[in-house]
């Protein structure tokens, strides 16, 4: 596509969400009062649409503009394309189907119910623009707009996960945002310094510089730490659990779905992934990464196989999933010849995951406002993107089978061994939710139906479809990987029955024995430890600064005290002066007699 | 218009007005205004004719002789035209909410008179082309700007002005000593001759490096360089109008101009680099940033977490001008200008919260965003910007002063940035989550301190319209900072014009 038609759809796929978000507040101000205007309306729902339309149609290009920033560079290529799509579609879906979820909330704020209009219209206006973010950092080149980009998705998000407002919810934004910021943090030094050493502006420039930058390692070191606090890896994944099941549904969707790829993302521009002139430094980064991506895909199964939500369920299974992806980002550092067809297969796993993911949660929010479906229907739609996510079906199935093939063709089976145990965590992952779910619906009061073609149920339906057939409409090079032969599918599907079986084993057992300790297992695992540790080195902390003021006011006081003390001196010369004036007429007679003594005693 | 004379009647403009001001009685309130605005926009005109002017070659210059060798001496270069179009710029928005801040207040005529010699003193350090110019000037600062601290003339009020005096005197004396002693060594140095103080050998190194440090300790109390600071955090009882004045406009900018002026005008960067000068001012600006963002997590209210905040922020300058190379030089100039606009509009915040709602504690700033968004929507603007996120303008200074940091050779300042940002994010971030996601009176939980509805808007169209300008301008001056009139590209210019090696 020539330049200034892409110019176009690029500022209008980014600018659209932002005028959708100039609109709310023009809506607030206009509305009659005790007549709160409706902000999530249809119009706000097509918010991702141009974003959309320009990621199915255009497959390469690029935008060059001095004036923004530091020099902005925009491009789409055969990895941000398809992941733009994914992102722009899961978020439309996550739009439409808010837009039912808070129908309820909608009608209380209409109604006067002054705490609900005011959390919507906060809604209303941080969905847009965390979207904005979102969008800007899967086109950004340079490294200016990626972080600008990064930045207003995770500080709008704060926002969306904070919605409800209830103390569990503070916990999750508190959570959310102390490690946003840590993450932040570690971003910009990777950033700044692998972009002062290089001296670039662009991310392509900083994968390139890095391999021969000093200390170039570090920086990797820095920008995999600091990109994957937003992709949960294991140790800074804290903040996961405790966020994503406080969040409304929608937001919990997208927050799982699209969000914790831009770490990912961010790990695809920014080390120097297929390199082969990266040297030993980079290969070990590689095999520390490949470490921990596959300790959290099974750690992660564990604990969250023991949670009692199934949002935190789910949010462990996203752990999980992204400790995979992991492994598989750092086979590109460990075994760079790998990386070209490997990347192929990590953009489809992302999108899979993206969408399978979403669809798991919208899920869960049908099962409390189940539409008008034969129960046997809607227990299978449900239970269709977890056999996916686990590998069984459909786009999990092709994702797992692309790399899996790349994986052996290249000589690490082990690795494959290892993901294949993962996804045996992922089977037990999604029984426990599935069971969850089963729980939470027999045990709670029977709410009316919804008709089924209203927003939630469509938008579910929509996503379940897109994700179950995203090989086919994804792209073309995705598609040439081609479908396992059936001579492979035991190799496969293995790790599914070997999950169901132990699922139902400890189901059985459990039955028997109520397995108490799961009660001790809350979501946020190693947060709450830390977080004690921290309270008990704050306290210790501010007596010693207590003490240290006190001694600082001692110090000042002293000076204070001598300050007086030379003032009173100085008035005590005043009086002094006047009693040198009283007694001036006997000290002149005699310091005269004196003087003349003197002279007598000299003269004799 | 000649050179000389424009530059005297731009200085003149203020110092017209402030007798004007101080002539015209106390009820005349139209009029003062009136001569307010009118000698801003006359002042921010002239400005810019001089910028044009500069642009095309022409000098603007009046000097005469005071002494036999000591002459004084205002010239306008590239530096200083920058200062002062930024402290014109500034001073018309603050003039705008000073105007409506203190409406009904007593004591007008007495505060818009000292009010315009501050302006006049500040245009006369920007313009001021050697050592005992600045130091005229910057006395008269100081004088001009002590009846502005205590206009409330509340015991708290004067106890502050008290502190504000033995500082800034001290440092006034500590800096004519410096001034003089190096007049000694060296006879007048103008602002740019930095191969007079390169003459000397290493014999006279000692003399050199204490003098140094000597003038710094007298511009580092103005810019409130850790321990020197201990005046800023007590002046915030003066009134918001005054708080901008002085942490965005005049005083501390004046202390960080004034070091800016010494590196690279009279001891030159390079003489500065073999002196070792340079490590030493780094090592003092990272302290000064840590420090001051420790304590203001540590503040209750809210002026006095700012008054932290600049602390901090004003060292970025100090680092900036202490890290060799153009980049460093770019982000100390370019910082100038970022930090006045960001702080202004988060003084204006705060200003507007204590006159509208009677907002002073941290702790009362729970729901606010309902009830003043578009002040509440600046003050995030601000807040960001501190924080260094894009599109804000603060981030491009903590770009320029990473890439500086890494040119110069200290790749551990690095480490400072990051740690700072994470500080500001500390103490900042708290707020933003008060003034929105918090319920307040507005929500029905609680009440304000003490509500007065100034306007038909959320405040009073005076107060409120300087306070989102500020707010655009932080984002216009990130956002389009590649276009040719941008801060970072004025201070980009700056640097290649005057100093390239």
């Amino acid at each position: 596509m020539s330049d200034a038609p892409l110019a176009l759809t690029l500022s209008v796929a980014l600018l659209w969400p932002l005028l959708l978000l100039l609109r709310v507040p023009l809506m607030v101000a206009l509305a009659d009062r005790g007549r709160p205007a409706i902000l999530i309306d249809t119009i706000w729902c097509t918010a991702p649409l141009p974003a959309l339309a320009l990621a199915l149609s255009v497959d390469e290009g690029a935008l060059v503009f001095d004036w923004w920033l530091l020099g902005g560079h925009w491009t789409l290529d055969g990895t941000r394309g398809p992941l733009l799509t994914v992102t722009a579609l899961l978020w439309l879906m996550a739009g439409i189907y808010a837009r039912g979820y808070l129908a309820g909330e909608q009608v209380r704020a209409v109604a006067g119910d002054g705490a609900a209009e005011a959390r919507l219209t906060r809604f209303a206006l941080l969905w847009p623009l965390t979207l904005s973010g979102n969008l800007l950092l899967l086109v950004a080149e340079d490294i200016a707009s990626f972080y600008t980009g990064f930045a207003m998705m995770t500080f709008a998000a704060y926002g969306l996960v904070v919605h409800s407002g209830t103390r569990d919810a503070r916990l999750g934004g508190c959570a959310y945002l102390m490690m946003a910021v840590l993450g932040e943090g570690l971003i910009l030094a990777g950033l700044l310094w692998g972009a002062g050493s290089i001296g670039t502006t662009t991310l392509g420039g900083l994968r390139q510089g890095m391999i021969e930058a000093p200390g170039g390692v570090w920086m990797g070191l820095l920008l995999w730490l600091g990109f994957g606090i937003k992709a949960g890896i294991v140790g800074l994944h804290l903040w996961l659990p405790l966020a994503h099941p406080v969040a409304p549904t929608p937001a919990s969707a997208v927050l799982s779905g699209a969000m914790i790829k831009a770490g990912m993302v961010g790990w695809l521009v920014t080390l120097p992934l297929g390199e082969s002139t990266a040297g030993d430094p980079f290969a070990w980064l590689g095999r520390t990464m490949l470490a921990a991506g596959l300790v959290a895909a099974i750690g992660a199964a564990l604990y969250g196989v023991c949670q009692r939500q199934p949002k935190a369920v789910l949010a462990y299974s996203s752990i999980s999933q992204m400790g995979m992806i992991t492994a598989l980002v750092a086979m590109g550092l460990i075994a760079p010849a790998l990386w070209p067809a490997l990347s192929v297969a990590v953009v489809l796993f992302a999108a899979h995951h993206a969408l399978t993911k979403g669809a798991l949660f919208l899920g869960v929010g049908i099962g409390e406002h189940p539409p008008r479906l034969p129960a046997w229907l809607l227990w299978t739609l449900l239970a269709l993107p977890a056999l996916s996510l686990s590998g069984a079906l459909a786009s999990g199935l092709a994702a797992k089978w692309v790399f899996k093939t790349v994986l052996y063709e290249g000589g690490y089976p082990a690795v494959v061994t290892w993901l294949s145990l993962a996804a045996v965590g992922t089977a037990a992952l999604m029984a426990r939710t599935l069971w969850c779910q089963w729980q939470d619906e027999c045990q709670a009061a029977p709410t009316g139906s919804m008709p089924l073609v209203s927003s939630m149920p469509l938008a579910w339906v929509t996503t379940l479809l897109a994700a179950l057939t995203l090989p086919w409409w994804l792209g073309g090079e995705l598609v040439e990987g081609g479908w396992p032969p059936l001579a492979e599918l035991p190799g496969l599907l293995w790790p599914l029955a070997l999950g169901l079986l132990g699922s139902v084993v400890v189901w059985a057992v459990a039955r028997r024995r109520a397995l108490r300790f799961i009660h001790r297992l809350p979501p946020g695992d190693l947060w709450w430890p830390l977080a004690r540790a921290w309270q008990a080195l704050r306290t210790r902390g501010q007596v010693r600064l207590a003490r240290l003021g006190r001694a600082q006011a001692g110090w000042v006081a002293w000076w204070v005290a001598r300050e007086r003390d030379a003032v009173r001196a100085l008035d005590g010369m005043t009086r002094g002066e006047e009693w040198l004036r009283h007694h001036a007429a006997v000290l002149m007679m005699v310091v005269a007699a004196g003087l003349a003594l003197l002279m007598l005693f000299r003269l004799a | 218009m000649s050179g000389g004379l424009l530059v005297l009647a731009a200085l003149g403009t203020s110092l017209f007005a402030a007798l004007l001001i101080f002539l015209l009685p106390e009820r005349a309130f139209r009029a003062r205004t009136g001569l307010n605005l009118g000698a801003a926009l006359i002042k921010l005109s002239l400005v810019a004719w001089m910028v044009w002017g500069l642009s095309r070659g022409r000098e603007y210059a009046v000097e005469f002789a005071v002494l036999e060798e000591l002459a004084f001496v205002l010239r306008a270069d590239a530096l200083g035209i920058m200062f002062a179009g930024l402290s014109s710029l500034l001073w018309l928005f603050t003039t705008v909410y000073a105007i409506g801040y203190l409406e009904d207040s007593p004591n007008r005529k007495r505060f818009f008179g000292f009010f315009s010699l501050c302006v006049a003193s500040t245009f006369g350090i920007s313009l001021a082309g050697n050592l005992f110019t600045f130091l005229v000037f910057y006395e008269l600062l100081t004088l001009s700007t002590y009846p502005l601290v205590v206009h409330r003339g509340t015991y708290r009020a004067l106890a502050a002005g008290r502190v504000y005096l033995r500082y800034t005197l001290t440092a006034g004396l500590v800096l004519m000593i410096g001034m003089v002693a190096l007049h000694a060594l060296a006879g007048d140095i103008r602002f740019g001759q930095r191969e007079l103080l390169a003459e000397f050998g290493p014999e006279d190194r000692l003399m050199l490096v204490g003098l140094f440090w000597v003038l710094i300790a007298g511009f580092g109390v103005k810019a409130a360089i850790v321990p020197l600071h201990g005046w800023l955090p007590r002046a915030m009882v003066a009134p918001a109008p005054v708080s901008a004045l002085l942490h965005a406009v005049a005083v501390v900018k004046a202390g960080a101009f004034g070091i800016v002026r010494l590196v690279y005008d009279v001891y030159g960067i390079e003489l500065s680099a073999k002196l070792g000068l340079l490590n030493g001012l780094v090592a003092v600006a990272s302290a000064t940033i840590l420090y001051g963002s420790l304590r203001a997590l540590a503040q209750q209210e809210l002026k006095p977490r700012l008054a932290y905040s600049t602390v901090s922020q004003v060292s970025y300058i100090v680092l900036g001008v202490g890290l060799f190379g153009p980049l460093g030089t770019i982000a100390a100039l370019s910082h100038l200008l970022h930090q006045g606009l960001m702080k202004i509009t988060l003084f204006f915040c705060a200003g507007n919260y204590a006159e509208e709602l009677g907002i002073h504690r941290i702790d009362e700033l729970d729901g606010v965003g309902r009830r003043m968004p578009l002040t509440s929507l600046a003050f995030t603007v601000g807040a960001l910007g501190m924080i260094g996120l894009p599109p804000v303008v603060g981030f491009l200074s903590k770009w320029y002063l990473g890439m500086g940091s890494i040119q110069a050779g200290m790749p551990w300042v690095i480490a400072v940035l990051v740690a700072s940002s994470l500080l500001n994010a500390a103490y900042f971030l708290p707020l933003l989550d008060r003034l929105w996601f918090r319920p307040g009176p507005d929500h029905g939980v609680g009440e304000w301190p003490e509500e007065r509805r100034l306007g038909r808007l959320e405040t009073h169209a005076w107060l409120l319209v300087p306070t989102m300008a500020t707010a655009l301008f932080c984002l216009m001056a990130g956002a389009l900072a590649g276009l040719p009139f941008s801060p970072l590209e004025w201070a980009t210019r700056v640097t290649n014009v005057e100093y390239l090696p």
